[in-house]
């Protein structure tokens, strides 16, 4: 059976999650992950990269989540890539106000390293 | 790492590779856990420390269930409410730290400084 290898930009700050998540989606989907620790960092490797998704906090210094996203969608090279954010903001109202964004999906925080490529699979629509 | 949760379905290697990234990652829980304990301790709270220790609370509640603890990114979600207004209870705030040390921590294990 032919295994598609997906390529994923991981953008936070924040060093252990960028850590599980990479061990996640390298040890268990085998997929390739590139890591950027800022929103400036990731839309600068994004063109280069070319990512098959980004995976991105909401809340980092500097540059927020939703911020970098509007920046993205305003680079023709890396608009088109499907960009997940992930919170771990529970209320209803920043629920709603990540996904007006018009971001592929919202992946919550803490996420379950076994089943993080699963769900990163359904919100985009990829098949198993 | 606590032994329930999601990392206890994991595969012995994976499962050893979280657990290596947990104790790499100790210094920067003890520091989050200690700035939450000088905010409970703090009368009156200045609202930077208020604000310091609401955001530390928000990572460990998007990071601790990662590792297994659940009932610790429970705790800290509690702990992130209560640091989200301008004059916190600091005993309802000491109490959810202390929970959430105990947590991570038991009394009965050696803990790091």
């Amino acid at each position: 059976m032919l295994v598609t290898v997906r390529h994923i930009l991981i953008i936070d700050d924040e060093d252990d999650i960028r850590e599980v998540a990479s061990l996640s989606l390298e040890a268990v989907a085998g997929w390739k992950v590139s890591t950027a620790n800022s929103a400036s960092q990731g839309i600068a490797v994004a063109p280069g990269l070319q990512p098959d998704a980004i995976l991105m906090d909401v809340m980092m210094p500097g540059m927020d989540g939703p911020t970098a996203f509007r920046a993205m969608q305003a680079v023709a090279s890396i608009a088109h890539i499907p960009v997940i954010l992930l919170t771990a903001k529970v209320q209803a109202q920043d629920q709603r106000r990540f996904a007006d964004l018009g971001v592929a999906a919202v992946l919550f925080k803490p996420f379950d390293p076994l089943q993080l490529a699963t769900q990163i699979s359904k919100a985009l629509g990829w098949p198993d | 790492m606590a032994d329930s949760g999601a990392s206890s379905q994991l595969p012995e290697k994976t499962r050893a590779l979280l657990q290596d990234l947990w104790e790499r990652n100790l210094p920067i829980i003890h520091g989050r856990l200690n700035l939450l304990d000088e905010a409970a301790n703090s009368e009156p709270l200045p609202d930077k420390l208020r604000i310091d220790a609401m955001n530390v609370a928000h990572k460990l509640a998007g990071s601790l269930g990662m590792f297994g603890f659940t009932e610790g990114t429970r705790l800290a979600r509690q702990l992130e409410l209560a640091l989200d207004v301008p004059a916190p209870d600091s005993a309802y705030v000491a109490l959810l730290s202390r929970q959430l040390r105990e947590e991570l921590f038991p009394s009965s294990s050696p803990t790091a400084p």
